[in-house]
C-alpha cells in the first residue's frame, strides 16, 4: 500500500482545490455574517388583528420550559399584540447554542444570557438598548443589577445572587466553636476564620492543625472551604483592597500586590493551614462537595444554593447556617444574576421588551423566587419589610432574622458590589486564562505571585480583548 | 490410533482446559475492574443527592431508592425520547450501512481513475473534528436550505457514505477476503455488482453489523449536533433529554444516573442481537476452507 | 498480480465498465465530501482568515490569526503537548487492552456472550455519566481512588486534580472506553482461517508463535484499521476536557480540541478557532501519514490492494 505518498498527493489536491475555489470564500464568508441591514429595521406596526410572534429563549429542561411557557400563556392572554413562544435549552449548552443561532441569524427575540457573555454581545451590537425599559415605572431594579456597556444599561439581571457562608451547625456545636456571625458589622476578619476553622478541623485522632502529631494525610473533617471558581476569587480579591480590574474595567489589577496576596491565602488554607480540602477551581458542586457531604464545616458560595441543593439537605436532617464572609481589609460580597436581553436581530424589540418587563416581576418567577434559588430583582422586595417577609418567611429558608441580615441586607449594603462582568468586557477569556494560571497555585506546585506576574501581559491582552 | 499419538491428545485436551481456566479468570479479573465504574453509576442512581458526597463513600446504597427510577420517568420520557431517536437512527443505520458498504467496495477492490485522490480526500475528511464544520454546516442547513428544528440535519449525512470511518472500515474488511474468491466468480461471468450483492456482502456481514452498531451508538450520545437542530422539547431525543435533570446551578446527579442505566439498555441490546452475527459462529462458506 | 497477464484490450474494456460501477458506488461518498466535509471546510479557511467573532461583520486580516497563534498564544503550546502526550498513552494503553481482551474473549470460555457484553458496555453509556462517575472515583480529598488509598495507608494522590497526573488519569477513562475496538478485533479474528492454525498446531507450532505468525498477520489490517482510528479519535479529544477539567489543572488536559471549542463558542473568537483547526488538521495529517507510510511495512493483505 502506497497510500502515505497517496496522502500527500491528496493534500496537494485539495490545496490546490482550495486554491482555485478561493476566490468563492468571499461570498462564503458573507453569507455566513449575519445580514445586520435585514433584521435590524423595526418591521411596521402590526395590524390589530394579527399577534406578533416573538420568541424568548431560556436555559432550563423541558419541564422548566413548559412552566415558563404556561408563565407566558398567561401573558399571550392578557393583552392582543403579543404572542411569546418559550424555547428552553439545556443549560449547559446554552450559550453554544446561542452562538451558533448567532452567526447563522437564527437568533430569538429575547432570552437569557449567561453573565460573561452580556457585555461583549453588547459591544458587538447583538443587543437592544434597554434603558427605556423602566420609565415610569414605580419600581426599578436595584442598581447594581444593571449591565452597561460605556456607561449605558443594556440589560438587567433577570435575578439577584450573593455570595455568602453556609456553616453547619452540628460541628460548630461539637467543636463549642461560636457561630459565624450573620451581621455584616459583626463579620469575622480572615485570621479570626482561620483559626475557627483550624478548632473545626480534624485528622482520623482527632488533632487539629498546628497540633503535635496533626496528620494533614488522614483529615476526616475540614474547617473551611472557599469557593475558589474564578469569578468568585474576585471578592477575595476585593476585600484585601485589590480587584480583578479597575472600576470601570479597562484595566487590570490581579498583578498588583493586593489581589495575589488574597489569592495566595485562598490556596493557603489548603497548602499551610490545612484546613480546607483541595478544589482545583473544576466544579460547580461545591456546596454538596461540602456542607452536604458532610465533610467540611464551613463554605462560601452563593444563596442560590439555598434552593438548589440545602433546602432538600435540610429536610433529610442538615443543620445548616447563613453568614457574611470574612474580610481581610474591606468588607465584601459580590452580587451577580444572569440577564434578560432583547436581541438586535429581533424584528420586534418593542414587543420583546415589554414581555420582559412583565416578565421579570417576582409573581412570574414565584417558584425560583421561594425555593431560594433566584433573590428577587426589584428593590421593593428589599426595602418594604412586609414584602420581604412574604418573600422569605417561608420552610425553605433559614431562619427569617439569621436569613434577612445575612442575605437580604448584605445584599442590599455597601459590601456588595457588582460582579466585573456587569461592566467589563472580555471577561470570559480573562477568567479562563486566569483559572487556566492558577491551576497550579492550588496544589502549590507554583505561587500565585509567580503565576501571574509571569502571565500578566497575557491578562492584560485578554481584557483587552485583541480579537 | 497409536498410544504415543493418543496420550498426545489427552494431553492436549488437558492443557487446553488449563489454558481456558486461566483465560477464565483473567477475564473475569478485567471483567470486574471494567464493570465497577458502571456499577459505581449504578449504585449512585439508587441513592439520595446527598449519600453521593458522603465520606467514606458507600460500594451499596443505604437504602436502594429504587423510587429514584420513578422520579426520574416522569421527567425523562423515556418512550417517547425513546421513539425520536429510532426516526434518526433506522434510516441513518440502514442508509450509513449500505452506502459505505458500496464506497468501501469500491474502494478495496475496483479499479477506476482519481481512486488515490478521492481516497486520499476520504481520509482527509476523518481528521477532521465534526465541531469545526458545526458552524458552517448550520449555516447552510438553516440559511442556506431553510431546515428549522428538524432531524434531516441529523440523518441526511448518513446517505452520503456514513462517515469515512465507516467506510474505511468495509474497506479493510474486504480486503481481508481472499481476492480469488471474486476473480473465480468474474470468470463465471459475474457482474461486479453481483459479485458485491452474492460475494462480497455475505462475507463481511460482521463488519456491516459493526458499521451498524458504531453509526447507532455514535448518534445515540451525539448531545452536541442534536442539541443545535432540535429546538422543540417535543422533538427531544435520548440524548437531550439526559440534560433534563442538570439544569442552572444545578444537577441531579442520582436522577440523571438513573436515566443513563436506563438509556444505555436499547445499546447493549442491539449489541447482544449484532453479537450473534458478528462473533458467533460464523461459518462463511467459501472462506474458511 | 493475475490481472497484470490478462489481454491488454480484454484488460482495458473491464476496466472502464469497472470504473462506471465504482462511480455509481461512490456517488454517496462523492456527495458527502463535497457538501459535508470539503464545502463547510472552505468556509472554515475563508473564516480563519477574518476576525469573525461570529457575532458581527468579519473583516478579513489575512494570515494574521496563523501568526498569532504561534507567537502569543499563551496555551497554543502546552495544548499540542497535552495532547500528544493524551493520544500515545490512550492510543498505546487501548490497543494492548483491546487485542488483548479480544483474543481472550475469542477463546471458548464459558458465559462467553455475557463477558463481551461487558466489555462493550462503557462504550455506550453517554459522555456525562462517564465522566461524572470517574470524577467521583478521582476525587482528590474523599474520592473512592483516595479512601482505598488511605486505607492501606498511602499518601493521597490528587488525580484530576494534579498537573501531572491528570492525562495519565483521563487516559485510563479512554482506555476503559475501548470497547468499540474490542469489537472490531472480536469480528476480524472471525476472519482468521482456521485451517492455518490446525496446521500450524499440527507441524507444533506453540501459542505465542501461531499468534505471532499467524493472527497477527491476518488480522494485519484490521489493527491497522483500529489503531488510525484509536489515533484520530484520541487526537481529536474534546470530551474529558469539556465535561470533566475545563482544560485544566493549569493548561495540562487543555487538549487542541477543546482549546478550539472554547474559542469558536465561548470566547467568541471564531475566525482564530478556525485557524487554530488547520493546525489540529495539520497534526493529524502528520500523525496519519507516518502510519500510512509505515503501514505497509507490517501489513499483510490478504485481498491484495492494486491501485
Amino acid at each position: 500500500m502506497k497510500a502515505g505518498k497517496k496522502l500527500g498527493v491528496g493534500l496537494i489536491a485539495a490545496a490546490l482545490v482550495f486554491g482555485v475555489i478561493g476566490c468563492g470564500n468571499n461570498n462564503e464568508t458573507k453569507n455566513t455574517a449575519p445580514s445586520g441591514e435585514a433584521s435590524k429595521s423595526p418591521e411596521k406596526t402590526p395590524s390589530k388583528t394579527e399577534k406578533v410572534k416573538i420568541t424568548y429563549s431560556m436555559w432550563g429542561t423541558a419541564e422548566e420550559g413548559k412552566v415558563v411557557q404556561e408563565t407566558a400563556d398567561k401573558f399571550n392572554a392578557s393583552q392582543d399584540k403579543i404572542e411569546v413562544e418559550v424555547q428552553a435549552i439545556p443549560y449547559e449548552n446554552y450559550m453554544t447554542k446561542l452562538n451558533t443561532m448567532a452567526t447563522a441569524s437564527q437568533l430569538p427575540d429575547a432570552g437569557m444570557m449567561r453573565e460573561d457573555g452580556v457585555v461583549q454581545w453588547s459591544s458587538e451590537g447583538m443587543l437592544t438598548d434597554v434603558s427605556a425599559m423602566y420609565e415610569g415605572s414605580d419600581s426599578k431594579p436595584l442598581d447594581s443589577l444593571a449591565y452597561t456597556y460605556q456607561g449605558k444599561p443594556v440589560a438587567y439581571a433577570a435575578t439577584n445572587e450573593i455570595l455568602l457562608m453556609y456553616y453547619n451547625k452540628d460541628m460548630f456545636d461539637k467543636a463549642g466553636v461560636p457561630y459565624p456571625p450573620s451581621a455584616l458589622d459583626k463579620a469575622w476578619t480572615w485570621d479570626e476564620f482561620v483559626a475557627a476553622a483550624k478548632k473545626l478541623t480534624n485528622d482520623k485522632n482527632g488533632k487539629h492543625p498546628g497540633e503535635d502529631g496533626f496528620d494533614s494525610q488522614s483529615i476526616v473533617q475540614y474547617g473551611a472551604s472557599v469557593e475558589n471558581l474564578t469569578w468568585q476569587l474576585e471578592a477575595w480579591t476585593l476585600t484585601n483592597g485589590g480587584g480583578f480590574y479597575n472600576d470601570d474595567g479597562t484595566d487590570v489589577r490581579i498583578g498588583e500586590d493586593a489581589s495575589v496576596e488574597a489569592i495566595q491565602k485562598v490556596a493557603d488554607l489548603y497548602l499551610k493551614d490545612h484546613v480546607a480540602p483541595l478544589s482545583v477551581g473544576q466544579t460547580d458542586d461545591g456546596i454538596q462537595r461540602t456542607i452536604i457531604a458532610g465533610t467540611v464545616a464551613m463554605a462560601t458560595n452563593g444563596q442560590w444554593n439555598v434552593g438548589t441543593s440545602l433546602n432538600k439537605a435540610k429536610e433529610e436532617g442538615l443543620k445548616y447556617g447563613v453568614a457574611v464572609l470574612p474580610y481581610m481589609k474591606d468588607k465584601v460580597t459580590l452580587n451577580t444574576g444572569g440577564a434578560n436581553v432583547v436581541f438586535s436581530q429581533s424584528k420586534h424589540p418593542q414587543e420583546a421588551m415589554e414581555w420582559l418587563k412583565w416578565y421579570t416581576q417576582e409573581e412570574n418567577n414565584w417558584g425560583l423566587i421561594s425555593s431560594g434559588i433566584w433573590m428577587p430583582v426589584l428593590d421593593k422586595w428589599y426595602k418594604d419589610e412586609t414584602l420581604t417577609h412574604k418573600w422569605v418567611d417561608n420552610p425553605n429558608f433559614p431562619p427569617y432574622d439569621e436569613y434577612k441580615s445575612a442575605v437580604v441586607d448584605y445584599a442590599q449594603s455597601s459590601a456588595a458590589r457588582p460582579a466585573s462582568w456587569f461592566f467589563t468586557n472580555h471577561t470570559t477569556e480573562f477568567n479562563t486564562l486566569l483559572a487556566s494560571v492558577l491551576g497550579d497555585v492550588w496544589t502549590g506546585k507554583t505561587t500565585a505571585k509567580d503565576a501571574i506576574s509571569k502571565n500578566l501581559e497575557a491578562l492584560k491582552a485578554a481584557n483587552k480583548g485583541d480579537k | 490410533m497409536s498410544e504415543v499419538a493418543f496420550g498426545r491428545l489427552k494431553s492436549k485436551k488437558r492443557s487446553n482446559r488449563t489454558t481456558n481456566i486461566i483465560t477464565l479468570v483473567v477475564v473475569v479479573f478485567f471483567a470486574c475492574l471494567v464493570l465497577f465504574p458502571i456499577w459505581w453509576i449504578f449504585r449512585t442512581s439508587l441513592m439520595t443527592n446527598a449519600e453521593i458526597y458522603k465520606f467514606p463513600p458507600s460500594l451499596i446504597p443505604e437504602n436502594w431508592l429504587f423510587s429514584n427510577y420513578e422520579k426520574t420517568l416522569k421527567v425523562f420520557k423515556f418512550w417517547k425520547y425513546l421513539c425520536n431517536t429510532m426516526v434518526i437512527i433506522v434510516p441513518s443505520c440502514l442508509a450509513g450501512t449500505f452506502t459505505a458498504t458500496l464506497c468501501g467496495y469500491a474502494f478495496a477492490r475496483l479499479r477506476f481513475r482519481g481512486k488515490q485522490l478521492i481516497w486520499a480526500l476520504c481520509i482527509g475528511s476523518m481528521l477532521l473534528p465534526t465541531m469545526v464544520t458545526l458552524i458552517p454546516l448550520y449555516i447552510g442547513w438553516t440559511r442556506g436550505l431553510g431546515i428549522h428544528d428538524s432531524y434531516l440535519p441529523l440523518i441526511l449525512p448518513y446517505f452520503c457514505g456514513g462517515g469515512a470511518f465507516n467506510i474505511f472500515l468495509i474497506r479493510q474488511f474486504i480486503m481481508s477476503i481472499p481476492r480469488e474468491l471474486d476473480q473465480a466468480a468474474t470468470i463465471d461471468g459475474a457482474g461486479y455488482l453481483r459479485i458485491l450483492f452474492s460475494i462480497i456482502i455475505p462475507a463481511i456481514k460482521p463488519a456491516m453489523i459493526v458499521v451498524a452498531l458504531f453509526i447507532f451508538i455514535g448518534l445515540w450520545n451525539d448531545l452536541l449536533q442534536q442539541m443545535i437542530y432540535i429546538n422543540t422539547s417535543d422533538k427531544y431525543t435520548i440524548a437531550l433529554g439526559l440534560t433534563n435533570f442538570r439544569g442552572q446551578l444545578k444537577s441531579d446527579w442520582s436522577l440523571t444516573m438513573a436515566a443513563t442505566c436506563l438509556s444505555f439498555a436499547p445499546g447493549v441490546i442491539f449489541y447482544l442481537v449484532g453479537q450473534k452475527y458478528f462473533v458467533e459462529g460464523i461459518t462463511m462458506t467459501g472462506i474458511k476452507s | 498480480m493475475e490481472t497484470f497477464n490478462k489481454p491488454r484490450q480484454r484488460r482495458s474494456r473491464i476496466y472502464s465498465s469497472e470504473a462506471r460501477v465504482a462511480y455509481i458506488c461512490l456517488i454517496p461518498a462523492f456527495l458527502g465530501l463535497i457538501f459535508l466535509t470539503y464545502l463547510p471546510l472552505l468556509g472554515v479557511l475563508g473564516i480563519s482568515m477574518t476576525n469573525w467573532t461570529g457575532l458581527t461583520k468579519p473583516e478579513f486580516i489575512g494570515l494574521h490569526n496563523y501568526i498569532k497563534i504561534f507567537t502569543t498564544d499563551p496555551y497554543i503550546k502546552e495544548s499540542i503537548i497535552a495532547t500528544i502526550y493524551f493520544a500515545i498513552l490512550s492510543v498505546v494503553g487501548s490497543m494492548i487492552y483491546s487485542l488483548f481482551i479480544a483474543i481472550l474473549l475469542n477463546r471458548k470460555i464459558p458465559a462467553r456472550g455475557f463477558f463481551r457484553a461487558v466489555f462493550y458496555v462503557p462504550f455506550v453509556l453517554p459522555a456525562a455519566a462517564i465522566y461524572v462517575g470517574w470524577s467521583w472515583l478521582y476525587e482528590a480529598n474523599f474520592g473512592f481512588f483516595n479512601y482505598l488509598l488511605s486505607e492501606i495507608g498511602l499518601n493521597k494522590v490528587l488525580f484530576i486534580a494534579d498537573s501531572r497526573y491528570v492525562v495519565p488519569s483521563l487516559s485510563l477513562i479512554s482506555v476503559w472506553l475501548a470497547g468499540n475496538l474490542i469489537v472490531i478485533f472480536l469480528a476480524g479474528l472471525q476472519n482468521v482461517p482456521v485451517v492455518y492454525h490446525e496446521a500450524a498446531e499440527m507441524d507444533g507450532a506453540n501459542g505465542w508463535k501461531r499468534f505471532r505468525h499467524i493472527t497477527l498477520p491476518s488480522i494485519s489490517p484490521i489493527i491497522f484499521y483500529n489503531l488510525l482510528m484509536s489515533l484520530i479519535a484520541n487526537l481529536q479529544v474534546v470530551t474529558p476536557a469539556l465535561s470533566l477539567t475545563n482544560g485544566g489543572p493549569g493548561n495540562s488536559s487543555r487538549f487542541m480540541t477543546y482549546l478550539m471549542y472554547d474559542q469558536a463558542f465561548v470566547n467568541y473568537k471564531l475566525g482564530y478557532a478556525c485557524a487554530t483547526t488547520f493546525i489540529i488538521f495539520a497534526i493529524l495529517a502528520g500523525f496519519t501519514a507516518v502510519l500510512f507510510k509505515t503501514s505497509n511495512r507490517w501489513i499483510f493483505s490478504e485481498g491484495g490492494d492494486d491501485k
